[in-house]
């Protein structure tokens, strides 16, 4: 766990061995880190930092995984209903569209962006991020990048597409002949990915090696 | 001892600390080039301002219908509500709670519990500190899901569409409970959690 630093010792502490709070401002000595570690604020509990091994590496073969099952996920039928001889799909690019031409364009483009827009620019950003460690290049848009990064991850919301996706194949069960389409596999699919880059890339490590303040911090 | 104390500033972004430049009227960070405020300018009075907007439109998004099924030439409008209990009648009760949890009692814990936050923090009453903290945590993490009952209507819109025999069209309703929902998460996201600490005696009351 973290120390808090005191004023007494202070000005013997250079800045740059100290780190905050980001939740609660409180000021604490910047603890020593080894792999699988975490890091808590002694006061409010918020998780400061992980450490965790091959961070780009790993990253990137999930980036690029999930980059790769998008285009499925979201264009390839998650159910079919079948009601008297007549067969309808559903994708999560046809639930847009639905919602567009039955005159409610302000939801269709909620829903887009959430469903679909932001969780594709979340996995581009990330991906150009690592390419831009990984290969030393471009470090400043890296910076900007990720920023741009963390400003999307709250509006990003695959889990709960999920679960509306169930709560919709429960309502129509009883009504119609309704068939699980490919689509819906490759949408948990890349659900699970996303979810495990998210827990892999940790933010600290990946700012530090932005700012080229610790080469060996994605090691 | 809080960082502002120590005239540093904890960047929004990528939590580098910065030394205060008091004399500088803009500040950004060494490390990411963001903008450096000691706490989110403004924080309480816009959270208010995004909190009334959300509590007005909680209004019209559970009394509106969210969606209408025609089937076979007859109409049958759903509100919120109505399409939960819809739910217990078929006998699915598991489904009928999430989607109970997800519309009807996060919006409105969300709106009760930011209210509450933001006037504890500034009356520095009646929670302690740990209650705020776990309080905020919670509303943060569970705002997103309120958007269930919006995605559930675009895939029954786009599934249920067999011409005359039977569809489903989205009502006002949905507009409004979709306002609801991204107004309170921006509320959530203006407010500043450090400002939870700030009026507490002393900073290491965390045992
Ligand atoms: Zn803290
Ligand atoms: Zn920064």
């Amino acid at each position: 766990m973290a120390e808090p630093a005191s004023s007494d010792n202070l000005p013997a502490l250079e800045f740059e061995r100290l780190i905050a709070c980001h939740e609660c401002d409180l000021l604490l000595r910047k603890p020593l880190t080894s792999a699988g570690e975490k890091v808590e604020c002694p006061r409010c509990g918020y998780e400061l930092y992980t450490h965790r091994s091959q961070v780009v590496r790993r990253s990137l073969a999930l980036v690029i995984t999930a980059l790769l099952l998008y285009l499925p996920a979201n264009f390839l039928p998650i159910m079919q209903l079948n009601l008297l001889g007549q067969v309808t799909e559903d994708t999560v690019w046809s639930g847009v569209l639905g919602l567009y031409s039955s005159g409610m364009q302000s939801i269709a483009v909620v829903v887009f962006l959430c469903s679909m827009a932001v969780p594709l620019l979340k996995l581009l950003c990330q991906f150009a991020v690592l390419l831009s460690i990984r290969l030393d290049i471009g470090r400043s848009y890296g910076l900007l990048l990720y920023r741009i990064y963390h400003h999307m991850r709250e509006w990003g919301m695959l889990e709960v597409y999920l679960m509306g996706i169930l709560v919709a194949i429960v309502k129509l069960v009883d009504l119609a002949d309704l068939s699980i389409g490919l689509g819906l596999f490759c949408f948990i699919a890349l659900l699970l990915v996303q979810i495990w880059l998210e827990v892999t890339m940790s933010p600290h490590q990946i700012w530090e090696a932005l700012s080229g303040e610790d080469k060996h911090a994605c090691d | 001892m809080r960082a502002i104390d120590a005239g540093l500033l904890i960047c929004h972004e990528c939590h580098q600390l910065n030394p205060h430049k008091p004399d500088e009227e803009k500040q950004f960070c060494v490390r990411c080039g963001g903008h450096l405020h000691a706490r989110r300018p403004n924080s309480l009075a816009r959270t208010w301002a995004l909190l009334i907007s959300a509590a007005l439109l909680y209004i019209p998004a559970n009394l509106l219908p969210i969606m209408t099924v025609n089937s076979l030439g007859k109409g049958q409008s759903d509100t919120i509500m109505s399409g939960v209990i819809e739910l217990v009648n078929y006998g699915m009760l598991p489904i009928a709670a999430v989607v109970f949890i997800a519309s009807i009692l996060v919006p409105t814990f969300k709106l009760v519990g930011i209210a509450l936050l933001l006037y504890s923090v500034q009356r520095h009453q009646p929670m302690s500190a740990r209650q705020r903290v776990l309080m905020y945590r919670f509303i943060e993490w569970i705002g997103r899901w309120s958007m269930l009952d919006i995605f559930v209507i675009a895939i029954l819109v786009a599934v249920v569409n067999f011409g005359s025999l039977a569809s489903i069209v989205p009502g006002y309703g949905a507009t409004a409970f979709a306002s609801v929902v991204v107004l309170t998460m921006l509320a959530a996201l203006t407010f500043d959690p450090r400002l939870i600490w700030d009026n507490t005696k002393s900073d290491d009351d965390h045992e």
